[in-house]
């Protein structure tokens, strides 16, 4: 059972390394590192691996009630001094120290002094007690948890995270230019590396002063130039570059992208800008738009999955179903107008109602069936239901179409007791019910009801008399 | 494995690539060559088919395209790139640094003298947007704030044949496919009943360059996206209609059995061809419903047909086409290209100019109201323009009232509405004499680009490989003008 001791030396050797660690982690403030020292931290990565597996065989081969060999536990507490060591001196390079460094680090010279005191304990000939296990288990736990987290602090917070879609925060109507366009974007392909925690180059993208105060390059942005900030800079480089960012082997912004930056720093990097304060003609505001778009497609993402052999099932020569986008979930239906027209073409397509977006229904002779079939179809945000015989009876099934942003009903039956429906249809953009029934009176609730509107009520009168009334002849020249 | 089956039983199937890479099983130097290269001998689809066809690759903001081509190429200095600087100077001789070594066609390089000539026609602002616009444009005038005006439009090409061809197929030679057949390729039809590319042409008093079926021409691409040129008069699509005394059922059957012989052949010889033929046997009979209808412009009310002007009602005018155009996007085409011919103006250009402006403007005009009331203009894309632009210099005989300009690649405008683009605005700046961009130049690559985009394509996605090379509408180049997208 007892193992023969080893030279004292070694004693001496593991008590230095302890008490310097100690002083280490004590007055880690006062203390200025020489190039070399520093250097040697470079180490800790590789040094590293050699206590974990020592410790972590040491510590399961004694939980089996197996003999712990001397020279193991030896070599297992050393490693651990000095990956100890060597990690403190790693840190000092990136100060200030995040949360992940810093439970890192403790976490990592507790290792050290558990392994120390378990050394010290089997030298004493105490290899078989309850405390020696106690020290086993907790050593087990703390080298998995210290290894996690170095872990995240190389590879980043989610790389062991449950692989999921990362969910997005809808982007508000009126958004902050910096909070919720740029930041999302650094946020999503930049801050992964240049973090408190993992601060690649010395820079942090975590605030806008940071990114002018800049790291190891200089200034990362420079406001109102874009040209001359090293951020975009980068962005521009081909990829096989050194410099380019993000690195080869990250997804790479996209053009929307780097061009929502660029705008940005030109008109002055400001973190109080709103998409409302730009003028209609300055590109950022397509942009943002453009990136906003994308956004609306991700709440399609939840829609039920609808298989292709469906559609082609649903489908005819008189019924186009298309999804609106690739691998996407959301349908587009247009239907035109056979020689044989059966309701039950339309109202088949119960099946698939959650997933319809858009319906054309454009001078079909629709009545009550299809349009309890349209009612079914909670997700529709673009209804055309034109040149159809449907009046107010069949009109009120669209109450409750929530998501409905273009309804086009002209040349309609429809009276002013839809405009009751109407109002209710809260997400409502566009409209069009010119030839209608509907009353100027009607017309006028609606557009209180619903300010932001655009309500379409045929060409404008005096517009189409000009059109209407005598070709225009060029006499000037003749 | 279905492929390898129809290999081996077709041997129209197997292609060099397929020959080669079943010789390389045996052959150990070539084996080793396609580790090296792994696609070496991968024969048919590599990766560019990643992409499902029939499908946008991202929600579009268009669903169709109305293409209103000007062929001939009209002045932009007598209809939307206001040159006050051409008044002032006018009969100076333009700059050397200004033209800057362009290159001129044979009809005016061997003038002396390049004397500035300033419109003929007079402008004023228009519109909420104050966009300018010529007297002989009065119609588009009002409708300044529903359109995007694109002043610094650039060809490479300088003479019609070579500029058009870019302009429709995205390279000068000719060969390629066309816009619609791309954008039939990449986004299937809407109406299976109609073609999803369906041309109009019509023709104005003015001096007109040829128009060939070449450019609308499926190119590489399946026959079935080719264009298809609607006629005016009784017979829309020629041959389509049956002969008298055969009835309906009969033409079923007699497609029946040539549909049965046609599959025969199909399996004997694997050609695709043959079953592309059987579809359009099929289209060709439903169409035989669907044509007449769609072009049946009686249906239209009154107040439509005087908006679009009273020419609306003359077959195979420009008037009746843009009406004709707005019935087609209505059915489900995707792309629906007019053609207006007699734009080419190197002499009588103020009085040719404006009677080819009186064609298109009013029709133009009414056509994107049309749109507009119909909720169209937040899915339809128009376009309107030409192949390129004209000089700001005179060629012929130097009369304020009767001159001619000659063809100018640099610099020309265009108008887009609907469809994703802005509303309102102008875009691109030329140089005080018209001459040269000097803001936001757009070059067709980066037209095509936009469109695509506007229509859920990837410009640098939609491939085609052909002949052992990937084939774009923009080939290699093009970037989308994100500034005029909504």
């Amino acid at each position: 059972m007892a193992q023969k001791n080893n030279s004292p030396w070694v004693d001496y050797v593991i008590f230095g390394l302890t008490i310097f660690l100690i002083f280490c982690l004590i007055f880690e403030s006062f203390i200025d590192l020489p190039g070399l020292v520093a250097w040697m931290g470079r180490w800790h990565p590789l040094i590293l691996h050699f206590p974990i597996v020592l410790l972590l065989m040491a510590a399961a081969l004694g939980l089996f009630n197996r003999i712990v060999p001397n020279v193991l536990l030896t070599i297992a507490t050393l490693s651990a001094l000095v990956t100890a060591i060597t990690g403190f001196f790693l840190g000092t390079e990136s100060a200030p120290k995040g949360d992940l460094i810093f439970w890192h680090q403790w976490m990592g010279a507790g290792v050290a002094f558990l392994a120390v005191v378990w050394y010290w304990l089997s030298n004493n000939h105490l290899q078989q007690t309850y405390l020696v296990k106690g020290i086993q288990v907790v050593l087990i736990l703390l080298v998995g948890l210290t290894g996690h987290y170095g872990g995240m602090i190389t590879h980043g917070e989610d790389f062991l995270a449950w692989p999921k879609s990362k969910k997005l925060e809808k982007i508000p109507e009126n958004p902050l230019i910096y909070e919720h366009i740029v930041h999302r974007v650094l946020d999503n392909s930049c801050i992964g590396c240049h973090n408190p925690n993992k601060t690649k180059g010395e820079l942090l993208m975590t605030s806008i002063d940071e990114l002018i105060k800049g790291g190891e390059s200089g200034p990362a942005l420079v406001i109102g130039d874009p040209v001359n900030s090293e951020l975009i800079r980068r962005l521009h480089l081909p990829v096989e570059d050194e410099e380019h960012m993000p690195p080869e082997g990250k997804k790479p912004l996209s053009d929307n992208e780097i061009q929502i930056l660029e705008r940005w720093i030109a008109l002055g990097a400001s973190d109080t800008l709103k998409l409302s304060d730009l003028d209609n003609s300055e590109p950022l505001v397509g942009l943002v738009k453009k990136m906003m778009d994308s956004g609306t497609t991700n709440s399609w993402a939840k829609l039920p999955k609808v298989m292709d052999s469906t559609l082609q099932n649903l489908a005819s020569d008189y019924i186009t179903i298309k999804r609106i986008s690739s691998n996407s979930q959301a349908l587009s239906i247009s239907v035109f107008l056979p020689p044989d027209y059966n309701s039950k073409n339309i109202t088949d397509l119960k099946r698939i109602s959650n997933n319809i977006i858009e319906l054309d229904l454009s001078g079909i002779p629709i009545g009550e069936k299809e349009m309890e079939l349209v009612a079914m179809c909670k997700n529709l945000e673009w209804l055309e239901v034109d040149r159809t015989p449907i009046t107010d009876a069949e009109f009120i099934k669209l109450s409750g179409l929530a998501q409905l942003r273009v309804l086009k009903a002209y040349e309609t039956g429809i009276t002013d007791k839809s405009v009751a429906v109407l109002k209710d249809l809260k997400g409502l953009k566009s409209l069009y019910v010119w030839e209608t029934q509907i009353s100027g009176d009607g017309f006028a609730q609606l557009k209180e009801a619903l300010p932001n509107l655009q309500l379409d009520y045929g060409i404008d009168p005096e517009l189409k008399t000009e059109f209407i009334q005598k070709d225009s002849i060029v006499d000037s020249i003749q | 494995m279905e492929e390898d089956k129809s290999k081996s039983e077709n041997p129209l199937k197997v292609n060099r690539r397929h020959f080669f890479s079943q010789l390389s099983v045996g052959i150990g130097s070539l084996a080793l060559g396609s580790l090296l290269i792994p696609d070496l001998f991968k024969g048919g689809k590599g990766p560019v088919a990643s992409q499902p066809l029939g499908i946008p690759h991202f929600a579009p903001k268009a669903k169709r395209v109305i293409y209103l081509f000007q062929s001939g190429a009209p002045s932009q200095l007598e209809s939307f790139d206001y040159k006050p600087t051409l008044v002032k100077r006018m009969g100076e001789d333009l700059p050397e640094s200004i033209r800057n070594g362009q290159r001129l066609t044979g009809m005016t390089a061997g003038q002396d003298k390049f004397p500035l000539m300033p419109s003929a026609a007079k402008f004023s602002q228009h519109g909420k947007s104050g966009a300018w616009v010529s007297e002989f444009f009065p119609h588009i005038a009002k409708i300044a704030d529903e359109i995007c005006i694109v002043k610094s439009m650039q060809t490479e090409a300088i003479n019609h044949d070579p500029a058009i061809t870019f302009f429709q197929t995205g390279s000068q030679q000719s060969g390629r496919p066309s816009m619609g057949s791309w954008m039939s390729y990449g986004l299937g039809s809407e109406n299976q009943n109609l073609p999803s590319f369906v041309v109009l042409t019509s023709r104005g008093k003015g001096n007109s360059q040829g128009l060939y079926s070449k450019l609308w021409s499926s190119g590489f691409l399946d026959s079935k996206h080719q264009g298809v040129l609607l006629r005016s008069g009784k017979d829309p699509v020629l041959y389509l209609n049956d002969p008298e005394g055969l009835s309906r059922s009969d033409k079923r059957h007699l497609l029946d059995h040539v549909s049965s012989l046609n599959k025969i052949h199909h399996v004997e010889t694997g050609d695709d061809e043959i079953e592309s033929r059987i579809a359009q046997y099929e289209m060709a009979y439903r169409m035989q419903m669907s044509v007449p209808d769609v072009m049946d412009i009686k249906k239209e009310p009154e107040s439509i047909i005087k908006l679009y002007g009273e020419e609306s009602q003359v077959p195979g005018t420009y008037a009746a086409n843009c009406l004709q155009a707005r019935r087609l996007a209505e059915n489900g085409v995707r792309f629906i290209q007019l053609y207006h011919q007699g734009w080419d103006q190197h002499g009588n250009l103020p009085n040719e100019m404006a009677g080819q402006a009186k064609d298109v403007d009013q029709a133009s005009a009414a056509l994107i109201l049309d749109l507009k009331q119909r909720g169209m203009l937040e899915d339809t894309l128009v376009i309107w323009g030409g192949e390129f632009g004209r000089t700001n210099y005179c060629q012929g005989n130097f009369d304020p009232k009767n001159y001619g300009r000659d063809h100018h690649p640099r610099a020309f405008s265009i108008w887009m509405a609907g469809g994703g683009i802005k509303p309102g605005i102008t875009y691109g700046e030329t140089d005080e004499f018209g001459y040269n961009i000097v803001k936001n130049p757009v070059h067709i690559n980066d037209f095509h680009a936009t469109i695509m985009n506007n229509l859920g394509l990837d410009h640098e996605q939609l491939i085609y490989k052909y002949q052992g090379r990937r084939f774009r509408l923009t080939d290699v180049a093009g970037n989308v003008v994100n500034d005029i997208l909504t």
